[in-house]
């Protein structure tokens, strides 16, 4: 072998022998998962007795049955409307402010990221306790002269929001933190020039700032709908998908039915799993064509 | 020549790790002893004897792998302590304890799914229907027949609940119902007379009246839509929730419709309320704070009030009888051994001492459970402690809590009926024919 053909060996062997533990990880813990979970989508499994074929019946099922046509999907589809676009707007104006010169702003910035690393099951119980019947919410509403005897997470029609304003007010942080770095990027001078030009404020925010945070805009919206998507931990905490499945979301259900079953139901399980990946995939595909037209 | 080492070091430290997690393997010691001894005998032979003398060989020691939930760490000890006077009585056999500290449930079915489940564990008779069918469990009556230790020993209703098709799989250890806890303080206030055992559903209706105070947040009487509080209503009525042999369900027969519209109307009249209503997540804290003046609850509140509310003085009676008689649920946990049980002799000796009388005994006189065996049914622990006595005798009328295969989904659709009349005002009997419906469908899935 010439000199060059063993070094280029060496090195794609130094390579793998690097990426081996992951690799492993991730093939025996992500791709054979997912293959497996295809799979099983296809059967009726109960965990003790062998995955018995069914064909498409799940997925046909899961399109008819109520509990996701009429309430995991709807929930989700609100979830998500609602939490994406307050979160990473909310967050860009907050970034916007705490990048500026005022005073205390490492404090603000450590205030505002607190919530982001706080675990999220301690969140949501604190925050049962504070939206219950008798919690600080309702008495500060009742200060304000605003009806304050709402059953904020047993009412069909406030649990959802409830659960949406948790989720906004602990994700401000973590995208906040990302539109802060690039807001970092900006070089001043294009400030400058717009200031030249006489630019408002508001103008200048709304012509120089957004466009040029394109790419960290992009990507608070992807990740954001990513984990919008598949919002579990504060449904499990809270309300178990209830009253009446009013907060029942589709990663919810993928548990419910697998796991909260007397007789689990993994193979309808895994169909709605699947379901809900093709969900997100193709709402990432229209908001990347979305960020790419306009450029 | 610096890539290479890195690759060689990269791949021992990848050898290391599958070394270190490689899994132990245990020692076995046994003892032979052989003695020759040489004979001279008169003759012209030489005869050689060799005398084989085997010393002691102790029995190998069997390795029982024992699971369950832990409610509290006291309990947890309690165990622990059982444990180990067994192991001082059997010193063969060990037991290794690996609680399970939550989510007890899905860890179970992946562990017995993959068939690494331990050889003693908990089953729920919620849930034993399901592992029943699916045979992951061994049928303990040869064991049984071993030791001596009859189903006639243990409370009827309890070990009927465990046996399938005419077999028994698990041996109940403990078991709790729901009894009528009253506030003796609120009571006296009004001037009422406190319930007894003879209260009707007319007398329960009257005193909720009498102790409510909507305008101050109390309530005579907690309503939650619960699967586990309603169904002793519709015993009590004469009814059922599913067929005896649990292929349909009985939601919308008359019965189970009159006695929603009985457990409903306390809170649209007024006189009763669900936990939210009040600010808390369920009935005993309401109880305990002194906004609910009875509750329907079980033996873990009167840990729970001595703990957390020990100035609230209470009572317990049997739950009210209704217009068809008394009704009650038994809530059950047994423990059962798993088909895949190396040393079933062995298991059976720790699930024997810790649900033999001995075991029971200890176990009633700290007051974290109730025995399962009949023999304990005039232990003095109960003219001390009437509430439990209360409790205990709930058993001898009470239904098991379990709804077959499909459990869960009957739970839900029942939970959610009684919230669909609460939440969105619709008649008991469109909330139930709606959950039999959806139930009829989930049954032919």
């Amino acid at each position: 072998m010439s000199m060059r053909m063993r070094r280029q060996l060496s090195e794609w062997l130094t390579a793998y022998v690097f990426l081996s533990p992951y690799l492993f990880t991730f093939g025996v813990f992500t791709v054979f998962a997912v293959c497996r979970a295809f799979y099983l989508s296809f059967t009726k499994y109960d965990l003790f007795s062998p995955p018995q074929w069914v064909g498409l019946k799940n997925y046909i099922l899961l399109f008819r049955k109520e509990e996701f046509i009429k309430h995991a999907l709807p929930n989700t589809l609100k979830y998500v409307a609602g939490v994406v676009p307050t979160q990473t707007i909310i967050s860009l104006i907050v970034a916007f402010a705490l990048d500026q010169e005022i005073k205390f702003r490492r404090f603000f910035r450590t205030f505002f990221y607190v919530p982001s690393v706080t675990s999220s099951v301690v969140i949501s119980l604190i925050f049962m306790w504070l939206f219950s019947k008798v919690g600080a919410v309702n008495y500060i509403l009742g200060m304000l002269g605003l009806p304050s005897d709402i059953n904020w997470l047993t009412s069909t029609t406030w649990a959802l929001p409830t659960i949406m304003m948790v989720n906004i007010w602990s994700t401000i942080g973590t995208m906040m933190l990302i539109f802060l770095a690039a807001l970092q990027d900006i070089p001043t001078e294009y400030y400058e020039a717009a200031m030249i030009d006489g630019a408002s404020r508001f103008q200048i925010f709304l012509h120089v700032t957004i466009p040029l945070l394109r790419p960290a805009i992009f990507f608070v919206v992807t990740m954001g709908l990513i984990g919008c998507f598949q919002v579990f931990d504060q449904i499990y905490v809270m309300t178990a998908g209830g009253p009446l499945d009013s907060t029942l979301t589709i990663a919810y259900l993928v548990y419910k039915a697998a796991f909260r079953s007397t007789t689990p139901r993994v193979g309808y399980a895994s169909a709605v799993a699947f379901v809900l990946a093709v969900m997100i995939f193709i709402s990432t595909m229209i908001q990347r064509r979305i960020i790419e037209a306009e450029e | 020549m610096r890539s290479k080492l890195l690759a060689v070091v990269a791949l021992l430290a990848l050898v290391a790790m599958a070394v270190a997690c490689a899994p132990p393997t245990p020692e076995k010691v046994v003892e032979t002893v052989v003695v020759t001894k040489e004979v001279p005998v008169e003759v012209t032979k030489i005869v050689e004897v060799t005398k084989e003398v085997v010393k002691e060989v102790e029995k190998p020691r069997v390795e029982v792998r024992l699971s369950g939930w832990t409610a509290s760490p006291e309990e947890e000890n309690l165990l622990r302590a059982s444990l180990y006077e067994f192991s001082l009585q059997h010193p063969d056999i060990v037991v290794k304890y690996e609680p399970i500290t939550e989510a007890y449930w899905d860890k179970m079915l992946t562990m017995v799914s993959a068939g690494t489940e331990p050889d003693i564990y908990y089953m729920d008779i919620f849930q034993f229907p399901f592992y029943a069918s699916k045979g992951v469990m061994l049928p303990l009556d040869d064991l049984m027949a071993k030791t001596g230790t009859k189903r006639e020993d243990f409370i009827d209703t309890l070990i009927d609940a465990f046996t399938w098709e005419g077999k028994t799989y698990g041996i109940p250890k403990d078991f709790n119902t729901l009894a009528l806890f009253y506030n003796k303080k609120m009571f006296a206030d009004a001037g009422l007379a406190e319930p007894t055992d003879d209260w009707t559903w007319d007398d329960l209706k009257a005193a909720a009246k009498a102790l409510s105070k909507p305008e101050e947040n109390i309530y005579g009487f907690g309503v939650p839509p619960d699967p586990g509080r309603f169904p002793i209503f519709v015993f009590q009525n004469g009814g059922h929730i599913m067929t005896e042999d649990f292929s349909d369900t009985l939601l919308d027969s008359p019965e189970v419709i009159e006695a929603a519209e009985f457990y409903t109307s306390f809170r649209k009249e007024g006189i009763g309320a669900i936990p939210a209503d009040v600010g808390v997540g369920w009935q005993g804290e309401a109880f305990g704070k002194g906004d609910f003046a009875m509750v329907l609850e079980g033996g873990w509140l009167i840990p729970y009030l001595t703990k957390q509310f020990p100035d609230t003085e209470f009572g317990a009676v049997m739950p009210p009888a209704g217009p068809k008689g008394e009704g009650n649920l038994i809530f059950t946990v047994a423990y059962v051994i798993s088909k895949n049980c190396k040393n079933p002799e062995a298991a059976w000796e720790v699930i024997n001492y810790l649900t033999g009388i001995e075991n029971q005994t200890t176990v009633l006189r700290t007051g974290f459970a109730l025995p399962s065996r009949k023999a304990l049914l005039d232990d003095p622990y109960f003219d001390e402690h009437p509430v439990s006595a209360t409790i205990f005798r709930g058993a001898e009328i009470g239904t098991p809590f379990m709804w077959g295969l499909h459990g869960s989904d009957v739970n839900e659709q029942m939970a959610k009926a009684l919230e669909r009349v609460y939440l969105e005002g619709v008649s008991c009997e469109e909330a139930f024919k709606e959950a039999a419906k959806n139930l009829r469908e989930i049954f032919k899935e």
